[in-house]
């Protein structure tokens, strides 16, 4: 699903990203890990080709991002899921809204755009708030509707930036075990995060990155 | 498609709403410069037979010495003819300057009475330049010359720089709108910055970016073509009404050009609007 050969990234000389060589398959759970500023962020970025590499080769799902035109790029997008540290949510969209109108922009009809994100607005408990403007919820709430959003789409591949960053203990074991069941039918999970108790709470693939380098790379706890 | 199409069409009806008193402006301030523009094209349509008269054939006067015989008269014109390919020099006959005198000028009694060692002779020069004939002016046979711009051409000449006039201010009305419809679209594109950059991340493609901003010109583009050409027709028939008091004939509008003058009133904003965004949306993920 994902692989990455010899990726490097500077910003103006300096470097965020050295080398990386990296393959995850397709189903495969993973945590990326690393002190802030280790390039955990960039990654993900680089991932969802909102930057270029400075050096290497990105390939998702089976795609050279790099080499993509700006017509397919939008194509490559819809297979991926981001959930993101500051949300991005749609300030003058209400909740209900902020999910379907991506399923709209995806081509789904509107009464099946609304049913869906109903659906997932009620996993994730949600439904009371869908009127709702992002301005007026709190900051776990609106990260709960970051993450409808990415998964209302059914996306083959999720990435997570610090998704329990504005979460509680129970939400965040909730989101996790949401992350779980999503993998568990068969996409692909990749959750950058410094947060030990959530890395704790599951064993699976992490990936500790520091310096701009994958310093480890294997079960976690070793 | 169908899905994009249904996006441009709730979006941009929702942009429409966030902006409607902006729209509205948009919408008169499109129409005002189509409508002048159709009204100065009916008037200089309205004025083309004025304008076509500053370009006929006007007759100048020239007065000869008397002392001239008639042979020197006939080789001074042969002169001047062939000097002169452009201009039709004919002698008016002794006796028809003799009842014109009489009509025009009956205090001359004395110079017609004088017989033809007094009567100067008049050579009538036909011209689409009568500015040229002042040549002669300084010849020792040349003893005057009558004036050479006629009140048609001046007429004419005025008729067409009026049309010139009202053509260049309908296009500079116009580059003001294109301008106008530019920087609307400009300050949307970064009111919507950040949604325009989260669509992007989420996987729209181009058209679904684009499609609101484009309906939400197009809207006021019709407004502003149905309002142009109400304007136009309320303008031609208060021009035909003074017209008609003055004794002239109406201002006609072309229902061709009413046609246009919609046509314009969408296709100029959206035009616009599709360049602005060719510009300054079409860059990648800024965030």
């Amino acid at each position: 699903m994902i692989r990455l050969r010899n990726l490097s990234k500077d910003y103006e000389r300096r470097k965020i990203l050295r080398g990386i060589d990296l393959q995850v398959e397709a189903g495969e759970f993973v945590f990326l890990t690393g002190p802030s500023g280790a390039g955990k962020t960039t990654l993900l970025r680089l991932l969802y080709a909102a930057e270029n590499p400075s050096d290497g080769e990105v390939w998702v799902a089976g795609r050279r991002l790099d080499t993509l035109s700006r017509s397919q790029l939008p194509l490559l997008r819809r297979k991926i899921g981001v959930i993101f540290q500051d949300f991005k949510l749609l300030r003058r969209k209400n909740v209900l809204d902020n999910v379907t109108f991506v399923l709209r922009i995806h081509g789904v009809a509107p009464r099946e755009a609304q049913r869906r994100a109903l659906q997932v607005l009620k996993r994730l408990g949600l439904q009371h708030r869908q009127a709702a403007f992002p301005d007026a919820l709190s900051g776990g709430e609106q990260q709960r509707v970051a993450i409808a959003r990415a998964l209302a789409y059914q996306p083959r591949l999720i990435l997570a930036d610090e998704p329990t960053g504005n979460l509680d203990a129970d939400l965040a074991s909730e989101l996790l075990s949401l992350l779980c069941d999503i993998n568990y039918q068969g996409a692909t999970v990749l959750v950058a995060t410094h947060d030990q108790a959530l890395l704790e709470s599951l064993p699976a693939r992490t990936l500790l990155l520091h310096q701009g380098q994958i310093h480890y790379d294997g079960m976690w706890p070793p | 498609m169908a899905a994009v199409i249904r996006h441009a069409l709730s979006e941009g009806w929702l942009l429409l709403r966030q902006r409607g008193p902006v729209s509205a402006v948009l919408a008169f301030a499109l129409a005002v410069p189509i409508s002048l523009a159709g009204v100065g094209l009916s008037v200089q349509s309205w004025l083309g037979p004025a304008a076509a008269m500053s370009e006929q054939a006007s007759v100048v006067a020239v007065l000869l010495h008397p002392r001239l015989d008639r042979e020197q008269r006939q080789s001074w014109m042969a002169e001047q003819a062939e000097a002169h390919p452009d201009w039709v020099l004919s002698e008016v006959s002794r006796q028809d300057l003799v009842e014109r005198l009489e009509r025009w000028f009956p205090y001359l009694e004395e110079l017609v009475e004088g017989g033809d060692a007094s009567l100067p002779q008049l050579v009538e020069i036909e011209t689409t330049d009568p500015e040229s004939v002042g040549a002669l002016e300084g010849q020792s046979e040349v003893l005057a010359i009558g004036p050479r711009s006629s009140v048609q051409q001046l007429l004419g000449r005025v008729a067409r720089g009026l049309g010139w006039g009202l053509g260049v201010l309908s296009g500079i009305l116009m580059a003001a709108a294109v301008l106008l419809v530019s920087v609307w679209v400009h300050l949307e594109l970064y009111r919507h910055a950040d949604e325009i950059t989260i669509m992007r991340l989420v996987g729209a493609t181009e058209p679904t970016i684009r499609g609101p901003f484009l309906v939400a010109v197009a809207v006021p583009g019709a407004v502003a073509g149905v309002l142009s050409v109400i304007g136009s027709v309320v303008i031609v028939r208060g021009l035909s009404r003074l017209a008609e008091t003055l004794g002239l004939p109406a201002v006609t509008l072309d229902g061709r050009l009413l046609i246009l003058e919609a046509a314009v009133g969408l296709l100029l904003p959206l035009t616009a609007a599709a360049l602005t965004l060719a510009r300054h949306a079409g860059h990648e993920i800024a965030e």
